[in-house]
């Protein structure tokens, strides 16, 4: 095969030789020096094959003549075996490779050279076969020949091959399994010689090539001819279609951010990771009970005695899929990192060690069983607490000690509670449904009960001034029966199905106080003048219903907080002066703050808001603390501090200190949480309210107790 | 093991020669205990603790020294106190109501006072000799003012004096009218000459303890009014009380008025604190204030008279405060620390060092003024319960505790020889 590719490699070579002119036709478009190429590889090919010499057939051996006395090569005997054509072999049945089957039914058994039939050997019987076993002493060494249909003597080599396959040795009788071994690169003489030769430089490495002579000149006449033309004009046609992806000048935009990177995985990811990275058990349930968002990785880390143990990753197609939406999604936008040291943005406050006294234990804890406390109330001097239960029980008892001195049982639930704020008398306002009582705590130092006495039960009532008959009542006990304790001095009928009074707010001169009832309508909210008996509803109409109200503690505004918004109406005038807008959802509490410029508002939906009256209708402060609703909040009278109570069950202290200078903003300090009420059917601590001579703190829980926390 | 050069110091009788002794750094309490014991070759041992720097010694020298980065070579100076063995649990007197305060000032009596109104009295085998109905209202606090008589102070805004008889009669003979809040505390002088009542008023008043022949304050019209009821209704026989006035006022607090007390065997100096934050000195003769201590955001709740010339006063910010009431410009000691609110306090009656206070808490420690950070013992009555101290009073090797749970008797045994 060799041999016939080097003759055909060299038909077109030898072609070229002959007929120079005959010049491969060069393609008029190429400039290039392509269409050389396939030429001078034919050549490395021609000098390769002519250089080196193949030995591919059988390989001869170089022995001495006998006849000549020199070395001659000789090659071995070409054998027909296997892979040889055995066509050349005399059998006389040429029917060639064919079942003999199909000759089973006739006389012959195929055809010799000439065409003849060659018919079958007469086949003796079985006792033929006998005789010839036992007479003939060749016939087990015969076997049948297919092709003559006859049995055949074996030769002596074929029995010796069967006699050494029998012993179990190798059928070739020249093969010699102990040859002895040939030394062929260790011994004398025999060293390794390096590769490269000592022969000098052959010729041709010098000399001009002729060939290359002969084709240059070819090339040469050719562009003489004019056949090649260097350089071929360009046209508009031939220029390749592209464009310069680069090539546009740049914009002023940035450009585009590289995706973000993916996190290269650390020794968590690892199969065998060390074992402070394995999950315990609780981990790994919490892990498992987990959403997939709140996981704080994607996967749990697992170890595997090997590599081969790993399964297939279950979460890949998903990891893929949030990927690319990663990247779809992600805005491609440089973000300007502020490079602020965070604590400077913190504001300065003061410590709250430095803003001391304000509450920070409690002093003293009054149980009223098991029973929501709604109420409290703390007397103008400071002294007394009276706490109302939701069974119509009311405790009155002194603040540190803790101990009920007297008791008061209503019929029903006391909503509200307030102690008068005048010090020359002294009574309570307990709210019930429909119901206002007027009570006097006892051991009242004369004067102070006498005069208690002239006001709610003078033996003179005084002449009511309405015209029209009002739907309030003021009942006060008969004339002549003594005052006790126990009952009320005076009572106020509210108007039927106004529902349980939720609030009592005292006009800080203690002459007027305002009751907001439990209904939606308009007659929710009454003010009643205690000293000549008269009631009022302020307003015709109530947009919303009204949840808290509260007198300004200087002026003669009016605060109705609604559900969004807390309105300001000026009594005097009898307007609206401003609305504001705390952006609370549900508004659960307010107070003013005794210098009458601030307000705060608590909501049910956490927040807390704090208002300067001087300026917008939008908070100065939004704050949100608590974990739930804020149910009550409380400025203290004297000391800069204010308090709010949550149904997380905290009580939360703040320092507020007001400037009077009006270009300084209040300042705001968290100072303590106070915990220590139990949360109850969701519900917390439900009011607070602060003992107006000391920074002491009371507060009414759901879960039955009122605590005193003090300094 | 190294050594600590080590001065001791005292004020107790029990003194040793002044010198530096080298300690092992190792040594606690006892041993050191052990050590002046041996020095002083006392036949029977008595306990002694061990203050340094103020601070009674827990540990070890070593400890001490290293918490505080005391060098090895530094000289300390140790002083020495008496031990106060904790007290053991003497008796319980039961009370079916909270008890404001008990008084063991009179040998084997305790005068306590409730709030039910009932001034009750029960001698040292804790049998109840007396129960004096006498206020409508709850009593505050009561005394022993001679042997015979008593008085007490209540939310009813007055104090009265109470005589018992050989037979078991009690006769509340006087009423003292003067206040128009509830009467906090009322106290004697050494003699029982003269009682000195505060209030919560913001007033104290200065009255004799004779028994006045008519009514010296005319009555209120309403009490009248109320008493007229009463008799109609109860068919009380019983002769009023007799109004009786001040013989005089001391006015200066702006706040309540929680605690007075006359000094230590005086009848003129008296000392008062309240809860605008102020301790006061009286002279009870002229009534005149002769000095104020103002502390801020003080306000006390009680005082106690430890020896002469010194006021130490709880206040609910639940530290102690000693004051020295005698040099103008000395620093009052604060420290004393609490948990809870302290309610009450009484010194020992004889030794000058030792106090011990009632707290909200249901606790009860004993300090001594010398160390201020922590209580030199302190027993527990009712802390499971949330139950409090409201009053503390000590006598004569007991310390009588009521409160919320009642009273209890607890017995200390004064390890040393009285000084």
């Amino acid at each position: 095969m060799a041999s016939d590719s080097e003759d055909e490699d060299f038909v077109p070579g030898a072609s070229d030789d002959d007929d120079e002119d005959e010049f491969p036709e060069i393609d008029t478009r190429s400039d290039s020096d392509d269409a050389d190429t396939p030429d001078e590889d034919e050549d490395a090919s021609d000098a390769s094959s002519s250089s080196e010499t193949l030995h591919v057939g059988p390989v001869g051996k170089t022995i001495i003549s006998d006849i000549t006395g020199r070395p001659k090569t000789v090659y071995p005997e070409i054998e027909p075996d296997y892979d040889s054509d055995s066509s050349t072999e005399d059998d006389p049945n040429r029917v060639g490779n064919v079942p003999m089957h199909w000759y089973d039914d006739m006389p012959h058994i195929g055809y010799n050279m000439e065409g003849q039939k060659v018919f079958k050997a007469a086949k003796g019987d079985e006792l033929d076969k006998f005789l010839a076993t036992v007479e003939d002493p060749t016939s087990w060494t015969s076997a049948f020949d297919k092709s003559l249909q006859s049995d055949k003597p074996l030769t002596p080599e074929e029995l010796d091959i069967i006699k050494r396959l029998q012993a179990g040795e190798n059928p070739d009788a020249t093969y010699d399994p102990y040859e002895p071994t040939v030394e062929w690169f260790t011994g004398k003489g025999k060293e390794e010689v390096m590769p490269l030769s000592a022969a000098p430089e052959p010729k041709r490495r010098w000399v001009p090539s002729k060939w290359e002579k002969k084709k240059v000149l070819k090339i040469i006449r050719a562009i003489r001819e004019g056949r090649i033309v260097p350089k071929n004009p360009k046209t508009a046609a031939s220029q390749p279609k592209v464009y310069d992806l680069w090539g546009t000048p740049s914009s002023n935009q940035p450009p585009p951010l590289p995706a973000p990177k993916v996190k290269l995985p650390t020794n968590a990811e690892s199969y065998n990771p060390p074992a402070e990275y394995l999950p315990s058990a609780e981990e790994k349930k919490e892990f498992e009970e987990a959403d997939r968002e709140d996981r704080e990785r994607e996967f749990l880390p697992q170890k595997y005695g090997a590599l081969r143990l790993v399964p297939a990753y279950k979460d890949f197609i998903y990891e893929r899929f949030s990927r690319q939406l990663d990247l779809y999604l992600a805005p491609r936008v440089q973000r300007k990192k502020l490079n602020i040291d965070p604590n400077s943005l913190i504001p300065q406050l003061p410590s709250p060690s430095s803003l001391k006294p304000f509450p920070c234990y409690r002093a003293s804890k009054l149980s009223h069983g098991d029973r929501r406390v709604r109420a409290i109330s703390v007397s103008p001097d400071g002294l007394w607490v009276i706490s109302a239960d939701e069974q119509g029980r009311v405790l009155l008892w002194e603040t540190l000690v803790g101990r009920p001195v007297r008791t008061w049982q209503f019929k029903s639930k006391v909503g509200a509670l307030e102690w008068c704020p005048r010090k020359d008398v002294c009574y309570f306002v307990v709210a019930l449904e429909e119901q206002l009582h007027f009570l006097t705590p006892p051991h009242q130092p004369a004067s102070i009960a006498s005069l208690t006495h002239a006001l709610l039960s003078p033996s003179v009532a005084p002449e009511s001034k309405a015209a029209s008959p009002s739907p309030i009542k003021w009942k006060a006990p008969e004339a002549g029966v003594l005052a006790d304790d126990e009952k009320p001095l005076l009572t106020i009928e509210l108007p039927q199905s106004s529902g349980l009074v939720k609030q009592i707010a005292w006009h800080r001169r203690g002459d007027y106080f305002a009751t907001l009832s439990g209904t939606e309508s308009h007659t929710s909210v009454w003010i009643h003048q205690t000293s000549k008996r008269h009631s009022q509803a302020p307003f015709k109409k109530v947009k919303g219903s009204v949840q808290r109200v509260a007198f300004h503690p200087l002026k003669p505004h009016f605060f109705v907080a609604t559900q969004r918004y807390v309105r300001i109406y000026d009594l005097s005038a009898q307007e609206l002066i401003k609305t504001l807008m705390p952006g609370i959802r549900w508004i659960s509490s307010l107070d003013i703050h005794p210098s009458g410029d601030h307000l705060i508002v608590g909501g049910y939906d956490r927040r807390l808001c704090w208002f300067d009256l001087d300026l917008s209708s939008k908070p100065y402060k939004v704050l949100r603390y608590h974990a739930r609703a804020i149910r009550s909040i409380q400025f203290h009278p004297v000391y800069p501090l204010f308090a709010s109570s949550s149904d997380d069950g905290t009580v939360q202290v703040f320092h507020s200190r007001v400037f009077t200078d009006l270009m300084s903003d209040p300042l705001i300090v968290p100072l303590k949480v106070l915990r220590g009420h139990r949360t109850k059917d969701g519900l917390g601590v439900l009011e607070v309210k602060w003992n107006p001579a000391h920074p002491w703190l009371l507060s009414a829980g759901a879960d039955g107790t009122v605590a005193v926390w003090s300094s | 093991m190294s050594s600590q050069p080590v001065v001791f110091t005292t004020r107790t009788s029990y003194t040793i020669p002044s010198q530096t002794y080298m300690l092992p750094n190792t040594w606690k309490r006892f041993q050191l205990s052990q050590l002046i014991n041996k020095v002083l070759a006392l036949l029977q041992p008595v306990p002694f603790d061990f203050l340094v720097r103020g601070e009674l010694l827990r540990g070890s020298i070593a400890d001490w020294c290293t918490e505080r980065g005391v060098g090895e070579e530094e000289t300390v100076e140790i002083e020495y106190i008496e031990a106060t063995i904790p007290p053991q649990r003497a008796a319980t007197l039961p009370h079916d109501d909270w008890v404001a305060s008990i008084s063991c000032a009179q040998a084997d009596r305790f005068v306590t006072a409730a709030y039910d109104g009932n001034v009750r009295i029960f001698s040292s085998s804790q049998e109840l000799l007396h129960t004096i109905p006498a206020h409508s209202a709850p009593v505050l606090s009561a005394a022993y003012i001679s042997s015979s008589v008593i008085a007490s102070s209540s939310h009813d805004r007055t104090a009265r004096l109470t005589r018992l008889d050989e037979n078991g009669t009690a006769d509340t003979f006087a009423s003292l009218v003067l206040h128009t809040a509830p009467v906090a505390s009322i106290s004697a002088n050494t003699d029982g000459s003269r009682l000195l009542t505060a209030s919560w008023d913001g007033l104290l008043g200065v009255w004799d303890t004779n028994e006045p022949d008519a009514d010296e304050v005319p009555a209120d019209t309403l009490e009248e009014k109320d008493r007229a009821k009463k008799r109609r209704r109860v068919e009380d026989a019983k002769p009023q009380p007799k109004r009786k006035a001040p013989l005089e006022v001391l006015k200066g607090h702006t706040g309540r008025v929680s605690q007075s007390a006359f000094a230590p065997g005086s009848s003129t100096e008296a000392y008062s604190c309240s809860f605008d934050s102020t301790v006061r000195a009286w002279d009870v003769r002229t009534g005149v204030c002769t000095r104020t201590i103002a502390l801020s955001e003080k306000p006390f709740t009680a005082l106690a008279l430890p020896s002469n010339g010194t006021v130490i006063a709880s206040s609910t910010d639940r530290t102690l405060s000693l004051l020295d009431v005698r040099s103008p410009n000395a620093v009052p000691a604060s420290g004393f620390g609490h948990p809870s609110l302290p309610t009450s306090l009484a010194a020992h009656p004889s030794d000058g060092v030792r106090v011990v206070s009632g707290a909200a808490d249901g606790v009860v420690r004993i300090w001594d003024v010398r160390s201020t950070k922590a209580a030199v013992s302190s027993f527990d009555l009712w802390r499971k319960d949330e139950k409090k101290v409201l009053g503390v009073s000590w006598g004569a090797g007991i310390i009588g505790v009521a409160g919320e749970g009642g009273v209890e008797i607890w017995r200390l045994r004064d390890s040393g020889v009285a000084a």
